[in-house]
């Protein structure tokens, strides 16, 4: 049953996938915008945005997971809180490498201390910690603990580091989806959105399946000892 | 609270019998001025800009000598399994390391000032107490996160480098703060915006202290 959802869920991932490139590529008008470049720099939002509401989700998962940890000491929460930070990490690195691709040709720099820019690299440092630490520990209770509490005052802290470095000035573009001036047309509003809806799907699918691994490195642990005590 | 008291009592008495962490903290941030000096040859005026910055580096990078030593000392004899055997609370435990590490830094940060006006030049006015509460908010906010992740690195393999890991990205809020209302009291322009900021990081101090002082226990058991 499991592996048929899988299955289900990859062959939906490789169509949706394909439809978002074909939107965001061939079907959406491109923007108004002085030189080349610049609009097809514009094509990389697609992914950016979506990566970074994933981050987000992904952080929010380790959260809730960590609390359900410490509450019912479950393995299946811990695990799941470990396979989602490592999703999370992958998801903000993308958001920093491309972040930096589209600012080159529209701003000129690759990077600059700016608010949104430095609050993410900061967010992907605590995360990177979350990892870091599970690796200088050995499995156990322990491990599960202490990881757990940091996943926790992580994300407390996530909201508190956006909002210190917010009074600066940002350059970075302003929310779309609110509106105004500046939010998105409808097909450019239809492309996010489905682009959005592929990559939430992709996250559930890399969390089912990291997520089986690690049980399956766990079974195969226990059968080792078992094997070691005969 | 008796637990607590008798924590701190046990870790101040140690702290004055030895002065491992303030001696080492107190020169290693004078060696931040000096190599600092070394590397930025910066004019007077931007010196002065800076200087809010360096101070604060030089807190925090002491700080970490402090904060290893909590929990690295009770480990070395198997103290932290008799912590967790106490029959208190683990918020308890924590409060008790919360207040020597800050205490220790406290002590050790009114120690460097002096050398730090001294060395930069900086002119002393009634402002300057306003740096005061500055201090006290930012120290505290440091000190409080510093000390559960403190608990947390001591179990791992090589526990400086990841208290440094996970303090700084976790902190740096109470830090960027800090070192603004620094700049503000040094450069003599307090603006409107000085005590609403002083506030919000007063708060997050109290969130931190609130969140670290209930996940203790988690870190304390087996």
């Amino acid at each position: 049953m499991r592996a048929l959802t899988d299955k289900i869920l990859l062959i939906v991932l490789l169509f949706a996938f394909m439809t978002s490139i074909f939107l965001i590529f061939n079907w959406v008008p491109p923007i108004k915008a002085s030189n080349l470049s610049e609009q097809v720099a514009q094509k990389i939002f697609y992914f950016h945005v979506p990566s970074a509401w994933l981050g987000f989700l992904a952080f929010f998962i380790v959260f809730v997971a960590s609390v359900a940890y410490l509450w019912k000491r479950k393995r299946q929460y811990e695990l799941i809180a470990v396979a989602s930070a490592e999703i999370g990490v992958l998801f903000i690195s993308l958001v920093l490498i491309t972040g930096p691709i589209w600012a080159k040709p529209v701003w000129g720099i690759w990077w600059t201390w700016d608010a949104r820019l430095t609050s993410s690299l900061i967010l992907w440092l605590i995360y990177i910690a979350y990892l870091m630490l599970r690796r200088y520990l050995p499995d156990g209770s322990k491990r599960a603990n202490l990881s757990a509490v940091v996943g926790i005052i992580g994300f407390i802290d996530v909201p508190i580091v956006y909002y210190s470095i917010r009074w600066w000035e940002t350059q970075h573009p302003k929310a779309v989806m609110a509106s105004g001036d500046g939010s998105l047309a409808g097909p450019m509003f239809f492309t996010f959105m489905f682009s959005l809806a592929t990559f939430t799907l992709l996250y559930v699918y890399f969390l089912r399946k990291r997520y089986q691994l690690l049980v399956l490195e766990d079974t195969v642990n226990k059968q080792f000892k078992e094997m070691e005590i005969l | 609270m008796r637990a607590a008291l008798s924590i701190l009592k046990k870790d101040l008495r140690m702290e004055f019998r030895s002065k491992d962490s303030i001696l080492s903290m107190w020169i290693f941030s004078l060696l931040i001025f000096v190599i600092f000096n070394f590397t930025f040859e910066v004019s007077r005026l931007v010196m002065l800009e800076i200087a809010p910055g360096l101070l604060w580096v030089a807190f925090i990078f002491s700080g970490m000598f402090g904060l290893n030593h909590a929990f690295a000392v009770e480990k070395e004899n198997g103290n932290l399994r008799s912590m967790a055997l106490m029959p208190v609370d683990g918020g308890q435990v924590y409060l008790g390391k919360f207040m020597s590490v800050t205490l220790i830094m406290l002590l050790f940060e009114s120690l460097i000032f002096p050398i730090f006006i001294i060395f930069y030049d900086l002119q002393l006015s009634f402002q300057m107490f306003l740096l005061i509460p500055v201090i006290l908010a930012g120290t505290i906010g440091f000190t409080s996160l510093g000390t559960i992740l403190s608990a947390v690195a001591v179990h791992t393999r090589d526990q400086q480098i990841l208290l440094s890991l996970l303090l700084w990205p976790l902190v740096s809020p109470i830090i960027i703060w800090s070192v603004n209302l620094t700049g503000m009291v040094i450069g003599g322009d307090i603006t409107q915006g000085f005590y609403p900021l002083l506030t919000r990081v007063i708060a997050f101090d109290v969130i931190f202290f609130a969140v670290s002082f209930m996940l203790f226990e988690f870190i304390l058991e087996d």
